[in-house]
């Protein structure tokens, strides 16, 4: 596993990686004619996959854990600013002894990996499948067996939250004007995030918005409160402040 | 012209960087210190991916909650290192039919079921944790991470001054990326050493560290015959290796052991019987990894122990069973009969015994097989299928 993020690393330091923002990528998918009930929906906010760091010269991701945990912070109270602006009532899942954490944790990787196959064969107009054409509706699930959750109980949805920041190193950006200058394109820092809603009736994902290249940096309050505006764009029933996100 | 010398420049200087950069902070205390926080900036970030990373681990399906197995692992590598130091690690056991442990930055070990079904005693077991937990006190991960970036680094400028100079950098790059490879073997051997001498200071057999890596080699050859190929052991590592081969490995464990206390009981008897309750899932999943030679080679080794019993019986039936030449399904037959005899009691038995004769043409004998597993067990899963091919 390390040796893969040396290639993959090395790969990278050869210059050769363009953006990989695909050019008329679709951010955000919405199940059709869903819309939140107004007021009294109760959220779920799901243990965020929240990763900072730092990205070295050489482009490897360097964790940082006092970064990671400003952000963590930070994300969870514009969340909860956010959401209750928009009269909803969110709560942190709390890890208990249920014994149930086995499975939630596998819902939490059936999330990401259903996420991932969104963005991958759908949001890519080129890429979509048969089955995900636009005209065939948002229609994705990880099943009706999340609704027999006991620790969920009392949840009207669940909110899932995944970032990545590797904010590039003085050493990665001193590369990138070296490269520049003999013409090879260099990246620095990569931000990524996505945020998806599932039903906790029936296990259908109603909302997902995923973003290669998101804003705000997650390590202050303010760059955080900008972050979650851009993950919740599109939130169902419920209008987004577009103006505030002009300076994205 | 100009521009070719200063990354030449930059080049001899990055190649007298390395080393610096490679000396190793100053830790006040050990990792496995009651309580250790990570302290540089690097090891926090270390520990918590890692902290992550067994939160997964922790909750997957592929944990061995069942049993004592856990706590098992723990107290052999507890008499192993002392408690003092075996207090900051945690031991998770994984169902995983390959030949593997690893050892997480904060202490988090993990330990594949495919490494219990083929070490033959407590000792070979220890020697393994032992080498895993000096991982952990040597500080490999984050040594390792730090080693990683900095050659990335140095292979970053070097590719990008090589390119604005036009200098070919490709080998320079390769070696680079060699070393980087050569680090990691060394950590090993280090890794071998430490552990090595846990293992003679804790009275089991220091010799039992190099015997894992010779039945590793003998399985492999075993594994490599069944496949109709030529066996091959190397003897020494390949330039993109990332552990010193087994050969290596086996010689210098000995040679180290020699010099060392020669120990006690290698506790053959109670590794046996911390194991067994799990050794038919064990035996299963590695039946499945269609490799006949290395899990004929691994029954062989259980039966020299135990004897032939239902369980390893039933296995080499399963074995045949699946390879299916008429020989075999002749042998599965028999073995199949013979676990039954030794007491295997699972109904499966009736069934797979049943299948294997309806293939090789004992049509009544099959049929007798595969009722008597409908009787026993008539709301199977595949009671349907079962009695779809008795109406044939």
């Amino acid at each position: 596993m390390q040796f893969n993020t040396v290639l993959r690393a090395s790969l990278l330091a050869c210059g050769l990686c363009a953006s990989t923002m695909a050019i008329g990528q679709e951010k955000t998918g919405n199940k059709e004619g869903f819309s939140l009930a107004p007021g009294t929906v109760r959220i779920m906010l799901m243990r965020p996959v929240i990763q900072v760091g730092e990205q070295s010269t050489g482009g490897m991701y360097e964790p940082n854990a006092d970064w990671t945990t400003q952000a963590r912070e930070n994300i969870a109270a514009s969340l909860h600013d956010a959401q209750s602006k928009l009269g909803n009532q969110i709560t942190s899942y709390a890890e208990t002894a249920s014994g149930e954490e086995p499975v939630i944790t596998q819902y939490s990787h059936l999330f990401g990996t259903v996420a991932d196959s969104v963005i991958e064969y759908q949001f890519f107009p080129g890429n979509r499948l048969p089955t995900k054409k636009r005209d065939k509706g948002f229609d994705w699930a990880v099943g009706p067996g999340i609704a027999s959750l006991k620790s969920l109980e009392g949840a009207d949805y669940a909110l899932f939250i995944t970032t990545r920041d590797e904010f590039g190193s003085t050493g990665r950006k001193v590369l990138q004007i070296f490269a520049a200058m003999g013409g090879v394109s260099v990246t620095s820092g990569v931000h990524t995030g996505h945020a998806g809603l599932i039903d906790l009736k029936t296990g259908e994902l109603v909302w997902l918005n995923a973003d290669r290249q998101m804003g705000g940096d997650v390590r202050t309050p303010e760059g955080a409160q900008k972050r979650v505006k851009q993950l919740l764009e599109g939130f169902p029933g419920k209008p987004v402040e577009t103006a505030a996100l002009a300076g994205k | 012209m100009k521009l070719r010398a200063f990354a030449l420049m930059a080049l001899t200087g990055f190649a007298t960087l390395q080393p610096a950069r490679a000396a190793q902070d100053a830790f006040q205390l050990p990792p496995y210190a009651h309580a250790y926080e990570p302290q540089t900036v690097d090891e926090r970030g270390q520990w918590m991916e890692a902290d992550e990373r067994e939160r997964q681990i922790r909750d997957s399906p592929l944990r061995i909650r069942e049993g004592n197995l856990e706590t098992y692992l723990r107290t052999v590598l507890c008499h192993e290192v002392g408690q003092d130091r075996c207090a900051g690690v945690r031991i998770y056991a994984m169902e995983v039919p390959m030949f593997n442990a690893t050892m997480m930055a904060n202490g988090a070990m993990e330990v594949w079921s495919g490494l219990l079904l083929r070490v033959r005693s407590e000792a070979e077991l220890a020697a393994i944790l032992g080498h895993e937990f000096a991982h952990f006190e040597l500080r490999h991960r984050l040594n390792g991470f730090k080693n990683q970036r900095g050659t990335s680094d140095a292979m970053a400028w070097i590719s990008v001054l090589g390119g604005i100079s036009n200098t070919p950098v490709g080998s320079a790059n390769l070696s680079l990326l060699g070393s980087v490879y050569r680090f990691g073997r060394d950590q090993e051997s280090q890794a071998d050493l430490l552990g090595l001498k846990y293992l003679a200071n804790s009275g089991y057999p220091a010799g039992s560290a190099s015997l894992v890596w010779q039945s590793l080699m003998a399985e492999e050859d075993a594994s490599a015959l069944g496949r109709k190929q030529k066996p091959k052991q190397k003897y020494t590592a390949g330039f993109f290796d990332s552990h010193p081969a087994s050969f290596e490995r086996a010689a210098r464990l000995a040679q180290e052991a020699a010099k060392l206390p020669a120990g006690g009981d290698a506790r053959a008897k109670e590794f046996q019987e911390a194991v067994a309750p799990y050794l038919p899932r064990f035996l299963t999943a590695q039946v499945k990894l269609n490799d006949f030679g290395g899990s004929e080679y691994i029954l062989s080794n259980l039966s020299q122990r135990s004897g032939w019993t239902g369980d390893l019986l039933f296995a080499r039936a399963e074995l045949h069973r699946a390879r299916a030449t008429p020989r075999d399904l002749q042998l599965a037959s028999q073995f199949y009969r013979d676990a039954k005899g030794a007491g295997y009691s699972n109904p499966d038995l009736d069934r797979n015994l049943g299948l294997s004769l309806l293939r090789n043409g004992q049509t009544e004998e099959g049929r007798a097989a595969l009722s008597s597993y409908l009787t026993a067990y008539p709301d199977a899963s595949d009671a349907k299928a079962i009695n779809a091919l008795l109406a044939n």
